[in-house]
């Protein structure tokens, strides 16, 4: 994928003074750029031609047709979600774009002002419980929406797609519902590689890696990976996966591997807020705590 | 922690004693032992005499499928035909509308007596968790809690989970059926769980360490997911429960009200001489028989729970009709001791006291050869049930 200049980016969206480029990944272009007085994030999804494909011929036009109805499914859960935790939807409607004769979705989100957990990590920055457990409630309450308003899983959550704000309000937002599935509709799962569901392999929660359980994932496989984000974020560790990990061995320590307790690593955290943590990462789905709400007021309870 | 009486035949101040001593917190009644009209006396007099504890009733609707047995004989469970029960037949389960109005009818009966919580009723999933029946179950689980919305019943709903000792030994499909019920959308308050044998007599079946581990991670997960979780029949099992979450274990004064079965309403054999009285050693883990703690409480004394209930044992054979409360004082103590928050910690300390039964039990086998319903047989299983509930769950 090429990325357009910027300033033919600029020529298309009149509207919008300032484009910036912010950061790319997938199909998915971003700039930044204000509209009137507000900063909004500009996102540019290409649309790929069969040239542009890798992987068997076949499955090329499924994988055409899989990202444009993503993104109609990406939008349509946005409109749904009314969390301050998971970001929003900006001024710019979906419309599709020429820009060197490539075809591109455009839309718009707010702009979030802060930086991811993943920069964070790299940074070793070390957050204390009470910031722990704010973050803990954002992604409960953001998963709880999604469930609640959409029927859908995230199944994409991870570090890189939380951001730390500094508004009181909304301290911590998720983003990317790129690879959101909701549960009756289409799976939208067709990729190069047919054997693994969608998402980030260090990520998958184990459930996502049994076939004979895929039909019947459900929100608990989110509470999986905000267990792993939380417990990443407090550590600056993955609890399972390593750098140095190929494909197979990740594969083998989600479905297999035991996380050390979080609080093996973080002593200064209180037993109990490592154990609600170190619960979120079971690998049996009925053993991670699915009242959400009464997991948020647990978690407010904790001294 | 609680425990609760299970009711069964011949009550008489068992229960009152129970409560009033504070060995039990409350009582789960059997409608097979009782007339409708008994109950609603009974249970308006508990309830205006001891306000803190709990009442319930367990609607035995897992009967509903064995009408045509030759042994039948469900007592005055009969009785409450007219009320809320009826046998049945598998196929008019499959219909939800059918399912509706079973749950509907025992919800109403029961809101109208001063109980504190409703047993919503379900069937047995008696093979398989990948069964007709166990679809059937699911259902009765699904609709309970909506069906009291509608009828707009303000007490909590327990749905019972009445499943076989064989069908919960396959772990894989256990899971399965866990990972259902758990994310229902309107899911009842709680869960009324009974493990059956196929008599109350085969210990082999539930001496077991897939099956006691599988026990363990239900009340586990139904726990971690939120739910009041009530064991029925729990008895000698309550302490490995206790430690993962169980809310209240239960036992009765009878054998067949320590383990639940089936045969409870199917007697193959009616009558037999009156069982030997026993002593439930906190130490052993286990009862022995009267004449087994006499015989040993001398040269091995930490047998004793030196509790309260230990002077009904102190001039002779014990009042039979006493015997249920040493049971129900030392399984409260027991279990209560090993029930904290920390799962971990309550199982290492489970762990210890087998470990301590084992050593007791050596001793004893230098003295005296115990009646194999008094012997060690229960802790191997224990101990490997440990085990294997701690690598299911990731403890």
């Amino acid at each position: 994928m090429v990325i357009p200049e910027i300033t033919k980016v600029q020529e298309t969206f009149k509207d919008y003074n300032n484009l910036t480029f912010v950061d790319k990944g997938g199909f998915k272009i971003v700039y930044s750029g204000m509209l009137a007085e507000k900063k909004e994030a500009i996102k540019l999804v290409f649309m790929p031609s069969v040239n542009d494909v890798n992987g068997p011929d076949e499955i090329k036009s499924d994988i055409i047709e899989e990202a444009q109805k993503r993104i109609i499914r990406e939008i349509k859960l946005l409109e749904n979600a009314n969390s301050p935790f998971i970001v929003k939807l900006g001024e710019l409607k979906p419309r599709d774009i020429y820009i060197d004769n490539n075809l591109f979705v455009s839309y718009s989100e707010e702009f979030i002002d802060g930086k991811n957990l993943h920069k964070l990590i790299r940074e070793a920055y070390l957050p204390d419980e009470a910031e722990l457990k704010n973050l803990l409630i954002c992604l409960l309450e953001a998963v709880k929406c999604l469930w609640e308003n959409s029927k859908a899983i995230h199944r994409d959550i991870k570090p890189l797609n939380v951001i730390k704000t500094n508004l009181l309000d909304r301290p911590f937002i998720l983003l990317d519902l790129g690879i959101a599935y909701i549960i009756n509709e289409t799976p939208l799962t067709v990729s190069p590689d047919k054997r693994l569901p969608p998402g980030t392999t260090k990520y998958l929660a184990p459930e996502m890696l049994n076939p004979n359980f895929r039909g019947n994932i459900d929100f608990r496989s989110d509470l999986y990976t905000i267990g792993i984000t939380i417990y990443e974020f407090a550590t600056g560790r993955h609890p399972l996966a390593k750098d140095s990990d190929d494909l197979l061995l990740t594969l083998s320590r989600i479905i297999r591997g035991k996380p050390e307790p979080l609080k093996k690593f973080r002593t200064d955290l209180t037993e109990d807020f490592c154990m609600i943590v170190d619960q979120l990462m079971k690998k049996i789905v009925a053993i991670r705590p699915s009242n959400i709400s009464k997991l948020i007021d647990k978690i407010k309870g904790l001294k | 922690m609680k425990i609760f009486a299970q009711h069964g035949y011949g009550d008489g101040e068992k229960i009152i004693k129970g409560l009033s001593n504070n060995y039990i917190q409350g009582a789960i009644f059997s409608p097979r032992d009782i007339l409708p009209d008994k109950l609603e006396q009974k249970l308006n007099e508990l309830s205006t005499q001891f306000h803190d504890a709990e009442f319930l009733i367990d609607p035995q609707y897992y009967t509903c499928l064995i009408g045509n047995h030759p042994n039948l004989n469900i007592g005055k469970l009969s009785d409450y035909q007219s009320l809320y029960f009826n046998f049945e037949n598998r196929s008019k389960l499959e219909i939800e509308k059918n399912i509706s109005e079973i749950i509907r009818r025992s919800l109403l009966y029961q809101n109208n007596l001063p109980v504190n919580e409703i047993i919503s009723p379900n069937i047995l999933i008696s093979n398989s968790f990948d069964s007709r029946e166990a679809v059937i179950s699911k259902n009765f689980i699904r609709l309970s809690k909506s069906i009291s919305n509608e009828l707009k019943i303000e007490k909590p709903i327990i749905s019972s989970l009445v499943v076989s000792s064989d069908c919960i030994r396959n772990h894989q499909e256990l899971i399965e059926f866990l990972n259902d019920i758990t994310v229902f959308e309107n899911p009842p308050d709680g869960f009324y769980v009974l493990v059956s044998t196929r008599n109350s007599e085969s210990r082999s079946e539930l001496y077991n360490s897939e099956t006691l581990s599988a026990w363990m991670l239900i009340n586990y997960g139904l726990k971690i997911n939120g739910f009041k979780v009530i064991n029925g029949y729990s008895d000698i099992f309550s302490p490995l429960i206790s430690t993962v979450g169980s809310d209240v274990c239960s036992t009765g004064w009878w054998s067949n009200l320590h383990n639940f079965s089936l045969e409870r309403f199917t007697p193959s054999n009616t009558g037999g001489r009156l069982p030997i009285q026993r002593y439930f050693s906190n130490g052993l883990l286990n009862r022995i028989t009267f004449y087994e703690l006499e015989a040993l409480k001398e040269q091995v004394p930490e047998i004793l729970n030196n509790f309260e209930t230990d002077d009904i044992y102190s001039n002779g054979e014990p009042d039979r009709a006493n015997e249920v409360l040493q049971s129900w004082e030392a399984l409260s103590k027991l279990c209560n001791s090993i029930s904290s928050p920390n799962i971990s910690l309550n199982l290492e300390e489970l762990n210890n006291k087998i470990n301590n039964a084992l050593n007791l039990y050596s001793r004893i086998s230098q003295i005296l050869l115990l009646h194999p319903k008094s012997n060690s047989d229960h802790l191997e299983p224990f101990s490997l049930a440990i085990s294997r509930f701690k690598q299911l769950s990731e403890v």
